[in-house]
């Protein structure tokens, strides 16, 4: 037993989850009305979205690097499911064009930040604002709305009286595939090259191809949540997705993937991306106005990056003092 | 040549390779048999490591051949090496840190872990090794470090191992405990090449050995046929002029009336223990050791870097224990340190900004805006004195040979007039004419009435510059010596912690 609650603390997204549980659990003391099964199922009912988005990035974080361009990536995909989903199209041309857009961005940062080696920062910074400007250019600056009944039914539609949507069944379904997907010895690849990319060459790694899938991923995935997106709203701004990418990249901090890479786990990801889009509702039972949502995220985002920052250096420093100890302690006799 | 090459385990033949305009390899040729240890030694800069790279598919030859078995390869890229059975085990290891030692030797593999772990379990038994493997690879020390990434490259079943300057981070015993392993593996049959700086080893664990200076290979054959002078002399370039004279003409310090500037007192800290010593003005005391003894940890403590656990640092009769390093430079030590381009060197700054930066403080360089006129001044007189070889003071300092990066690093210690200097390891990695300079500079300094604290494991640059000499092994002074008790047998007796006197 001991064994096994070492061996599950050593989990980081556990940490995680044990997090959203405490926000649960503070939300329900200060607002007892907080505690229905309606309002704590809506909080992973609603979350779909921002769980692809987290799952997507994580996978280029995890190789240590970033992918900005995904809250416009997911802006133009829902545009394009709306305009479909206007003329009462079906999923699939819509799955077609979000996999299609996500996938050529990808490819696009894939070229830039693994091949030609740009800072990913700046390289998915410029694709963000190219693939913003498409969305101005295909929408003409119209929202889009009036979509056929079915769609924005089907978004919100539960699994029988359960309350639990379709939409979050599915996205169990496409954590657990990964998870397992990324606990083979090709799935490790990603943490591999975050982890070190010199080593990860030397035992034979394709380093550059992993980076690519990871942004073909991350592109993927974005796309799709466009689709989720426009499902749940059923409106379509012109700037729908805006932040999104910092959110997502939040979402992923806090559910255990380190910045740095080579650290964390899809699992982690989806509960960030529970976290993060809980925080509105559960702000508004705490009694604040969604005026602090960003500010309070925010604050979370820099507070949990700092610590993780100041425990991994003092793991570190405190490796490197123990060592040094040891090697002068062994003549001291 | 090799008529009989062809049927070796790995010949290289003819290499050439060139970066830009630098030719690093001039057409090299090497080989190494079953069983053999090829020790292939040279200076930094000489060519090993592209060498290296080229046999690992990191980098394409400009020209040349590479048997295995006879067969010629096209190393396109390390996936071919490793299917070839050539693994490199790096300088620094490659490890994953967040990941554990099963996971780090398994990784890129296509076999199952199950059947990994039973072939890895099985090479361990065989040769003795006892390995926590489900221990995080961030926890291991340097020496299991490398035993990890040996294991990686016998599990691949490799014929041929590259071990890149193993010892250079180990401790004497984990040394001792890696030759060990070294000789298991020659009695299996894997050809094995092995950098190294240190010409001890060669003796110790090699069957044969190659001399590689300014990218060719100046001197080859089986260990029995060299003598250590031998090795030394393939090493020096062909017109180098010692510079022993020097010490000649330098007069013996009196220390009769001497008051010393700088002491420790049973100073510890972390990686040194107990550490008490006097420098006076105008003296040159070396500190002698291997890698890893703790010198590198007692200077930066000293200079502020890292925590001081007991005793005290007095420099000119102030106690300055614990002081911030800012608070340090202005109290008169200036640190050289060994890693010019981590801790030293602005790279993409010019070198007139490099020389005065430690100044800018300092009302000399304008109140308020800089005074280029002053900078240039005292750029100039630097670059003429030290005899910086740079196109003008303009210069990107990063641009320069590794040599004169040194001289514009010394520069800029000089430039705040310290009472004591510290530098550790000044001529790693710098070319013979410009080791001179940095000997000449070093010496200028001692007539000033600079003291100088020298790291160094160059047994030969202690021997040409120090008045007294102590030697630190494993984090202690184990002895003291000066004038002609400092000699290379003295040195290196204490350095691997055997002296007699108690």
């Amino acid at each position: 037993m001991k064994e096994f609650i070492k061996k599950i603390s050593g989990v980081r997204w556990v940490s995680s989850l044990l997090f959203l549980i405490a926000l649960f659990v503070i939300t329900g003391i200060v607002n007892p009305t907080f505690f229905s099964y309606s309002n704590i199922i809506a909080c992973f009912n609603n979350s779909c979205v921002f769980m692809l988005l987290a799952i997507g990035i994580s996978f280029t974080i995890m190789t240590g690097e970033i992918d900005v361009s995904i809250g416009a990536v997911m802006g133009l995909t829902a545009a394009i499911s709306g305009v479909i989903a206007q003329q009462n199209g079906s999923w699939l041309p819509m799955l077609g064009w979000a996999v299609l857009v996500g996938a050529v961005t990808g490819l696009v940062n894939g070229i830039g930040v693994a091949v030609l080696k740009v800072p990913s920062l700046i390289f998915t910074l410029g694709t963000c604002g190219v693939v913003r400007g498409i969305v101005y250019i295909y929408t003409g600056g119209r929202t889009i709305e009036n979509f056929s009944g079915s769609f924005t039914r089907f978004g919100n539609s539960t699994v029988g009286n359960t309350g639990i949507g379709v939409f979050f069944l599915m996205m169990i379904v496409i954590v657990a595939v990964l998870a397992v997907l990324l606990n083979t010895r090709r799935g490790k690849y990603f943490l591999a090259v975050g982890d070190n990319i010199g080593g990860a060459v030397l035992v034979g790694i394709p380093a550059t191809r992993v980076k690519f899938f990871a942004y073909i991923l991350s592109g993927i995935f974005a796309g799709i949540s466009g689709i989720v997106f426009a499902s749940k709203y059923g409106q379509i701004t012109i700037i729908a997705g805006n932040g999104y990418e910092m959110s997502a990249v939040a979402a992923c901090v806090l559910g255990g993937i380190s910045l740095s890479g080579g650290l964390g786990n899809v699992i982690g990801a989806a509960i960030g991306g529970v976290i993060m889009s809980s925080i509105s509702r559960l702000l508004v039972f705490l009694g604040f106005s969604s005026d602090y949502d960003n500010t309070i995220t925010g604050v979370m985002l820099i507070a949990i990056v700092v610590i993780d920052a100041l425990t991994q250096q003092r793991a570190i420093e405190n490796a490197r003092r123990e060592r040094l100890l040891a090697r002068a302690a062994v003549s001291g006799q | 040549m090799h008529s009989d090459g062809k049927q070796k385990l790995l010949v290289v033949k003819g290499t050439t390779k060139a970066f830009g305009q630098n030719r690093v390899l001039k057409g090299v040729d090497i080989a190494v048999d079953r069983g053999e240890v090829l020790a292939l030694i040279g200076g930094n800069g000489a060519g090993k490591s592209t060498l290296m790279k080229i046999i690992m598919g990191i980098y394409q030859p400009d020209g040349g051949q590479i048997f295995i078995d006879g067969k010629e390869v096209q190393m396109t890229n390390p996936a071919v090496a490793l299917a070839e059975g050539v693994y490199m085990v790096p300088q620094e290891p490659m490890l994953f840190p967040n990941m554990n030692v099963l996971e780090n030797i398994t990784m890129g593999f296509k076999e199952s872990t199950l059947s990994l772990r039973n072939r890895l379990v099985k090479i361990m038994s065989e040769i003795g090794w006892k390995m926590d493997l489900s221990r995080k690879a961030s926890t291991l020390s340097i020496a299991e470090q490398t035993l990890v990434e040996i294991l990686r490259g016998l599990l691949r079943n490799s014929k041929i191992l590259i071990l890149d300057e193993p010892t250079s981070a180990l401790t004497f015993d984990e040394v001792e405990a890696f030759f060990k392993v070294v000789r298991d593996l020659k009695s299996r049959g894997i050809g094995i090449i092995y950098i190294t700086h240190r010409l001890a080893e060669v003796f110790d664990i090699a069957t044969h050995v190659a001399i590689m200076r300014d990218g060719q290979i100046t001197l080859e054959g089986p260990v029995a046929n060299f003598t250590r002078e031998m090795l030394v002399q393939g090493l020096l370039p062909p017109d180098a002029t010692h510079e022993a004279e020097l010490k000649e003409n330098t007069t013996k310090i009196d220390y009769t009336h001497l008051k010393p500037i700088f002491e420790l007192q049973n100073l510890s800290g972390y990686g040194f223990q107990d550490i008490s010593l006097k420098v006076y003005p105008g003296e040159i005391l070396g500190i002698a050791g291997v890698v890893g003894a703790g010198r590198t940890e007692l200077v930066s403590t000293i200079f502020g870097r890292d925590k001081v656990l007991s005793g005290k640092v007095i420099l000119d009769g102030k106690d300055i224990t614990g002081k911030k390093t800012r608070d340090i430079l202005e109290a008169g030590i200036d640190y050289v340190p060994e890693d010019r381009h981590l801790h030293g060197l602005f790279k993409i700054s010019s070198v007139a900004a490099n020389t005065t930066s430690a100044l800018l403080k300092d009302s000399v360089m304008g109140k308020l805006l800089l005074n280029k006129r002053q900078e240039n001044r005292i750029t100039d007189k630097y670059i003429s004195d030290f005899r910086i070889k740079t196109m003008d003071r303009e210069e990107l300092a990063g641009s320069l040979s590794g040599g004169n990066q040194q001289k514009v690093v010394i520069s800029r210690a000089l430039s705040t007039k310290p009472k004591l200097v510290i530098m550790d390891e000044p001529t790693r990695g710098i070319d013979a004419a410009a080791r001179g300079d940095v000997y000449s500079i070093i010496h200028h300094l001692r007539e000033d009435g600079v003291a100088v604290l020298l790291v160094s494991s160059d047994m030969e640059e202690i021997m040409e510059l120090c008045d007294r000499t102590v030697t630190v092994f494993q984090g202690h002074i184990n002895g003291e010596f000066s004038g002609n008790e400092i000699n290379q047998d003295n040195l290196t007796a204490a350095s691997f912690g055997l002296v007699n006197n108690e």
